[in-house]
């Protein structure tokens, strides 16, 4: 059974929800008939132009959106059937989020922001500060710790946004454009690391770097929402 | 069955977690807080500002009505004959009844009136080196009684042969004052000890005193730190023995006789005069005061609702710039609560700390209010701050903490959505 499965996806922006924007018939296709799945222990990299569909994906398998269409499994749950409350608890416990540009609370410690995700599940202080300390640990910035965002690199920042993902030791990454913050030699770093936590997981990544996508075990080309190229 | 066995299982454990969670939120507020000092010193500022509007002008409130009815109570007098409408700031400047001892005699006749003094007030100038004289207000009273309270020393009383004798001679006869402790501790005189008294700098060397006690009873009243002379003598030194004016003249009703009805029946007689019972005295005095009043009232108001204002708009702007951060975390899995604890949390103590600095500068700035005001216009302990006014800052600054607290935490619900996720 692969870690993530879409289905004959399709999306349409605007179409559910209609928060009150400009003419309730003005929709945006984001998806057209797209199925996937990534096995664990494969980086899969999605690759296209803005507005192809990449982040649409990422976003329905972390069970931020629900597709107009199609099935989204995550480890064979299926997250289009589960409520706002049963797909977050699925990305809670399993899938672990890198954004393109870190975010990462100013105001706490490397530590403390690694920390956050275990918060919510209720762990005491001890254990959250242990356990993010032995992530920073695993991503070379145990020198780090106590330092707060500003006072780190780009390279470092996405480091620790990378610790925070795996902080509730998630199944599945996913990762939207992960170097498009930094240069190049700091993004080899951070997608030699990616691929190194990504070993035992599902991994996908968002991108339109040449370098990024050549971490990949495998990548699907995306235009106008649809599958033009997989590489299986 | 085993579904709803494990939902209320999760439920418990959720529950379990909700102290850990709380620690954990106000940890991350605490540490939001720290990391922003101008912004917490600033947001504290304005909640401090909003309390301390409120336990002021609630001090001096209480002050006013303290200060009111202590000097009319203290005043132990029924009815009041003034020349004009009593305006204790006014004091010593005028004294419009002519012909005082005439009219008080006159008084002292009725059989609806039991005793009759006159009071008269000048500015005098009063020192123990006739080279070094202080200006204050002198209060001319027949004598003193049990209700000056002395600090030290004792009081003084005119007999009738003094008083005509000072009368008709213009001289100080008796010659004994009773000094406004203050007074007397700036002037370093003590009962025994001599002091120079006029109603000006050059007549004052001319006239000299024995102090022969002090007493804040008549400053008690009037509002400003006051000395009492002898009445006969108190005329002499100001030369107008001749007129012989008073300020007012107070009179008790006699036993049997109503107050209220005494004092129209002396509105009748003396038409040229203005009669009140004491308790109008209070009316007349507070008649001036609504719109005062209502000024503070708006002001307080005010500073509230700006406060509020100022203080919400802070934490919604922090959450409006931490909304991709606070989008971003909601999309790994904090719940809205936790979210929205983070800057309610912040609002909250915030509201919490400005409460505690607007209640510990309320005594000092009260203090240093006091003392200016009782230098510039001579009340003492104009504002007062019984455990009340605390009480009603302490109050204020919880709900506000609160509203901020609620406001801010929803604004960052709000934030916490996926839509505002690399918008």
């Amino acid at each position: 059974m692969p870690a993530v499965c879409l289905e004959d996806v399709n999306h349409e922006y605007g179409s559910t929800g209609g928060r009150l924007r400009s003419g309730s018939d003005r929709t945006v296709t984001a998806l057209r008939n797209v199925s996937l799945d990534v096995e664990r222990g494969t980086i899969v990299g999605l690759e296209g132009p803005s507005g192809s569909g990449k982040s649409t994906i990422l976003h329905a398998v972390a069970g931020l959106l629900v597709p107009t269409a199609g099935t989204v499994s995550v480890l064979g749950t299926d997250l289009t059937a589960l409520s706002d409350r049963g797909r977050t608890r699925v990305r809670r416990g399993h899938v672990g989020i890198v954004f393109q540009r870190f975010h990462l609370l100013p105001s706490l410690s490397a530590r403390a922001n690694v920390a956050l995700p275990l918060v919510q599940a209720g762990l005491s202080k001890s254990a959250r500060r242990e356990r993010a300390s032995t992530l920073l640990t695993q991503v070379g910035l145990e020198d780090r710790i106590t330092h707060l965002p500003g006072e780190l690199s780009g390279g470092e920042r996405q480091r620790v946004a990378i610790a925070r993902a795996l902080s509730t030791d998630p199944d599945v990454l996913v990762a939207d454009e992960p170097t498009g913050e930094l240069d190049t030699e700091t993004g080899a770093d951070v997608l030699e690391l990616l691929t190194d936590v990504g070993r035992d997981r599902a991994v996908l990544i968002a991108s339109h770097d040449a370098a990024t996508l050549a971490v990949a075990d495998r990548v699907v080309t995306l235009r106008d929402g649809t599958v033009v190229e997989d590489e299986r | 069955m085993s579904r709803r066995f494990g939902a209320a299982l999760r439920a418990v454990a959720n529950l379990r977690h909700v102290p850990t969670r709380t620690s954990a939120v106000l940890g991350i507020a605490f540490a939001q807080i720290r990391r922003s000092p101008r912004r917490t010193v600033l947001a504290v500022l304005a909640v401090a500002l909003v309390v301390l509007s409120v336990t002021l002008l609630a001090s001096l409130g209480v002050g006013v009505v303290d200060i009111g009815e202590d000097g009319l109570e203290s005043a132990n007098r029924g009815i009041w004959l003034s020349g004009d409408p009593v305006d204790p700031s006014a004091s010593g400047t005028e004294n419009p009844i002519v012909g005082a001892h005439d009219v008080t005699a006159e008084l002292d006749e009725r059989d609806d009136v039991s005793s009759a003094s006159p009071i008269a007030m000048y500015e005098i100038y009063v020192g123990t080196d006739p080279g070094d004289l202080e200006r204050t207000s002198g209060v001319g009273v027949p004598g003193t009684h049990s209700g000056f309270d002395f600090q030290r020393g004792g009081g003084y009383e005119t007999d009738a042969e003094d008083a005509q004798e000072a009368m008709t001679s213009g001289e100080p006869t008796t010659e004994e004052v009773v000094l406004d402790p203050d007074t007397a501790e700036r002037l370093g005189a003590s009962p025994g000890d001599t002091v120079y008294l006029g109603t000006s700098r050059e007549s004052a060397p001319e006239y000299e005193f024995t102090v022969v006690g002090t007493s804040s009873y008549y400053s008690q009243y009037l509002g400003s730190e006051s000395t009492a002379v002898p009445l006969p003598d108190l005329l002499a030194v100001a030369g107008t023995t001749g007129t012989d004016r008073a300020t007012f003249i107070t009179a008790d009703a006699a036993d049997g006789h109503d107050r209220q009805t005494v004092a129209a029946d002396l509105d009748e007689t003396y038409p040229e005069y203005d009669v009140r019972a004491s308790d109008e005295q209070i009316g007349a005095m507070l008649e001036e005061r609504p719109l005062i009043l209502a000024s503070g009232v708006t002001l307080v108001g005010l500073a509230i609702v700006g406060g509020i204002i100022l203080t919400v708009n802070l934490f919604a702007l922090v959450a409006s710039q931490q909304r991709e951060e606070l989008a971003a975390l909601r999309a790994i899995g904090l719940s809205r609560w936790v979210l929205s604890g983070t800057i309610g949390a912040q609002g909250l103590i915030i509201g919490l700390l400005g409460g505690v600095v607007g209640l510990v500068s309320t005594p000092v700035l009260a203090a240093g209010l006091n003392r200016i005001v009782a230098e510039t216009v001579g009340f003492e302990r104009l504002l007062r701050t019984p455990l009340e006014v605390y009480a009603v800052g302490f109050a204020l600054a919880a709900v506000v903490g609160t509203i901020v607290a609620l406001v801010a935490g929803w604004r960052a619900g709000r934030y916490a959505r996926i839509a505002h996720l690399e918008a």
